[in-house]
């Protein structure tokens, strides 16, 4: 990808308003890491709670380049059969079988054995070429021909042995193939990676990406998001929202409700044509951002002062 | 604006980050593509380069504000006739208290330079006219200058900020000042109050300077010191003052020791075919597929036990050890934890409820008391023994002493030959385990290993020994 080729991604600020533009309000770390990613080459590794956009980026991200977005979620599991290329094996089988029956033709005339394998070797080796390899996400990431915004999706959940694959990806975008060679990407894609910190990633995966963390927004940052993405929603209660939701997260939670759970609420406020927060209000709609029966009582009990903390 | 990156990487370094050359290219590359005018910028990008965990995070914006904000306090209030600058005005600046400005006569000093020409002469240094311009980034960049010349960076104990601030003031030209004041005294001249207030207020921009330095070439280093002196001494000669930072480091050596004990898994030769493997394989010999390959893989999961004498006579060391298991169990998927003196009861729970001090507290006060092996053992096998499988391997943390009590050790032997294999860490030195009511010798039979531990490096190398065999 060239700076000529894509303009949004020019300069910080241009960053920033292109996503905005397309309903993505980010912060300026978060702009800053997106141009960072395209200057350098290099992958994002994108931590943070769940739920504050971390997928969310790097859609936006092939929205706004107008690139195609290729995703890989990682598994337990998950191996470079999955993840890089598979051979088409059912068609080199077919391809076995019609080489047996045509092999009597070709080798028709040859004299002895030498002679024959002699003229084995004049044909093309096609058994193992690129017509009988299928590509998957990352292979698919690297051969697109305008470059592609590749997502390797919470890569914490994979195995150690399969972060060790993507190392060669990472730095020098080429995979490996040992029937064929190198295969080196047409045009660099802008790669994503998240990471929800269920075990560490290795240190020679870290130092290989740019490392962004996304926190809880700020409850300006999280007014404007709210904003964006539920137009409708009355500027008072929005603001009641929003802070009713940081007051959650400031309380000691199993699951605190993330971006995505307060975009959701204000959803369902905006259905229920709520103008303004009144405790039963809350109490009927605690489940779309509370998913813990625990959670769900704790923040029952401090009702009155979580509401309270909204008027002043 | 290399050099001062590449400075900057070695400060973090100090700190305890790790980071490679390649990662310092890349942070280079990144400041050049953020530029260095707007600096939360260049913050975001150099740590987004930089600094790869929360924990480095923290250490990385600690540094970068110390590091990057030379910035010299605003000193315009005391520049008396040179009110012209417009950030002059920022009240409360550190520099203002060098006070009194009012007094000195406007230009005195100009005058005294009609009078001499060494004052002349003096006035017209880069030193003076930063001074007197209150010329804030010049007067920076010439201490920061003179600084290098010192060799700020080899700083490494606090009794040297005297010297390092001498030094710096000899490379910046102090003499000649001290010198123009001599004369000016001397001369009994009106500039004299000015003159001297410039004086001072170098010498505390310098030894402000020196002070930001100190923290952030030796404290890294220093801290590192304590680590390792911590990690070798006696873990019953501990201070309590450093318990905090004992207890930083037992966790990251228990980190570190489950990084190398992640989960591996292995292929069952059984269960449901995976045909994509099967057909992959078969290939090679002509479609024919009689090398099967399955579906279902093991996770390879060693459970472990660890055991842990609380009573009187390891008091001291129950402490530690406590705050290693406590550790272990965060880290470590599958551990059980039991402490025990004359009774014995599962802490699992215990750990996985409560903050490390509270949990330990609690585990010492349930648990705590006179020794008895055999006791503490009735109950483990009454409470563990079925869980103990082929794969299990069981830790005992104890000094063996059972106060001529009943040893049981055919409770032990049972869990050896159950287990894969069980270790006895004894905090007391080898030759002391056949003296006295100590049992060590005994249970030794029933033990695969059997190591001395007490101090963390000890502790480190055994564990390190045990997970490794446990592959």
């Amino acid at each position: 990808m060239h700076i000529e080729d894509y303009p949004q991604l020019a300069s910080i600020e241009t960053i920033q308003k292109g996503f905005e533009s397309v309903g993505y309000i980010c912060s300026e770390s978060i702009a800053t890491a997106v141009f960072l990613a395209f200057q350098l080459r290099k992958p994002v590794l994108v931590e943070g709670p769940p739920g504050v956009g971390k997928t969310e980026l790097a859609k936006t991200t092939a929205h706004l380049l107008d690139a195609p977005l290729v995703r890989l979620q990682c598994y337990e599991g998950l191996d470079e059969g999955k993840a890089l290329y598979e051979w088409k094996y059912s068609k080199q089988l077919l391809y076995t079988q019609v080489l047996k029956e045509k092999l009597g033709d070709l080798l028709h005339g040859a004299n002895d054995l030498a002679e024959s394998v002699e003229r084995l070797h004049q044909f093309g080796d096609i058994f193992y070429s690129e017509e009988f390899l299928e590509p998957r996400p990352l292979l698919r990431a690297m051969r697109s021909e305008r470059g592609a915004v590749l997502l390797i999706d919470e890569v914490d959940k994979s195995d150690y042995e399969f972060e060790a694959l993507l190392l060669e990806i990472l730095s020098d975008y080429q995979v490996s193939i040992p029937e064929i060679g190198t295969v080196k990407a047409r045009t660099t894609p802008m790669v994503f990676l998240t990471s929800n910190n269920t075990r560490d990633i290795s240190d020679a995966l870290k130092r290989r990406c740019l490392h962004l963390y996304i926190p809880f927004p700020s409850v300006e940052l999280e007014q404007r998001i709210v904003l964006a993405r539920v137009p409708d929603v009355d500027a008072r209660l929005r603001e009641q929202l929003v802070a009713f939701v940081h007051g959650l997260r400031d309380m000691d939670l199993k699951k605190v409700p993330a971006i995505s759970e307060t975009i959701d609420w204000a959803r369902s406020l905006l259905l229920l044509h709520a103008d303004q927060l009144d405790e039963a209000l809350v109490r009927a709609t605690l489940n779309v951002l509370l998913k813990f029966e625990d959670d769900m009582r704790a923040a029952e009990a401090e009702l009155p002062r979580l509401l309270a903390g909204n008027t002043d | 604006m290399h050099q001062s990156l590449a400075s900057f990487v070695e400060i973090l370094r100090s700190h305890n980050l790790r980071i490679s050359p390649a990662e310092t290219m890349d942070a280079a590359r990144a400041a050049q593509a953020l530029g260095y005018a707007n600096r939360s910028r260049l913050r975001d990008g150099l740590c987004m380069t930089l600094a790869k965990t929360p924990d480095e995070r923290a250490t990385f914006l600690r540094c970068f504000d110390q590091f990057y904000n030379r910035e010299v306090a605003d000193f315009s209030s005391t520049a008396s006739e040179r009110e012209n600058s417009p950030e002059s005005t920022d009240a409360g600046a550190p520099g203002s208290q060098a006070g009194g400005a009012g007094d000195a006569q406007p230009g005195a000093l100009q005058e005294a330079a009609q009078g001499d020409p060494r004052i002349a002469q003096l006035l017209q240094s880069t030193l003076m006219q930063a001074l007197m311009n209150n010329d804030r980034n010049l007067l920076s960049l010439s201490i920061s200058q003179a600084s290098q010349r010192a060799g700020i960076a080899q700083i490494r104990i606090f009794t040297q900020k005297g010297q390092y601030s001498r030094r710096i003031l000899a490379a910046l030209g102090e003499e000649d000042l001290r010198a123009g004041i001599v004369t000016l005294e001397r001369a009994q001249s009106p500039a004299l109050d000015e003159l001297r207030r410039y004086r001072d207020i170098l010498r505390e921009q310098v030894r402000d300077f020196v002070d930001a330095q100190y923290l952030l070439h030796a404290q890294g280093r220093n801290q590192r010191l304590v680590e390792d002196m911590l990690a070798r001494t006696r873990l019953s000669n501990i201070e309590h003052a450093y318990l905090q930072r004992l207890e930083e480091l037992v966790r990251r050596m228990a980190k570190k020791l489950a990084a190398r004990y992640a989960p591996r898994r292995r292929r069952y030769n059984r269960g449901q075919l995976d045909m994509r493997r099967t057909l992959s394989r078969g290939v090679a010999n002509d479609g024919l597929m009689f090398d099967l390959r399955w579906r279902r893989m093991r996770r390879e999961r060693p459970q472990l036990f660890a055991i842990c004498d609380v009573s009187g006579s390891v008091a001291p060391y129950a402490k530690f050890l406590l705050m290693f298991l406590y550790s272990l169990q965060d880290v470590l998927p599958k551990v059980r934890s039991f402490a025990f003196s004359n009774r014995l009861g599962e802490v699992t729970q215990l750990f996985n409820d409560y903050p490390v001090e509270q949990a330990i507290e609690l585990a010492n006060q349930l648990y705590g008391g006179a020794t008895d092996y055999g006791a503490a053992f009735e109950d483990f096998a009454r409470l563990a023994l079925e869980d103990v499988r082929s794969g299990a391997t069981v830790i005992i943390l104890g000094d063996a002493r059972n106060n001529h009590g009943d040893p049981k050790l055919e409770i032990l032997q049972k869990i050896y030959r159950r287990a894969n294999r069980v270790i006895w860490l004894n905090p007391e030195s080898r030759n002391s385990w056949k003296t006295g009511d100590s049992e060590m010798l005994r249970y030794l039979s029933a033990c695969h290993f059997s190591a001395e531990c007490n101090n963390l490096r000890q502790l480190e190398r055994v564990i390190e020994q045990i997970l490794r065999n446990a592959r």
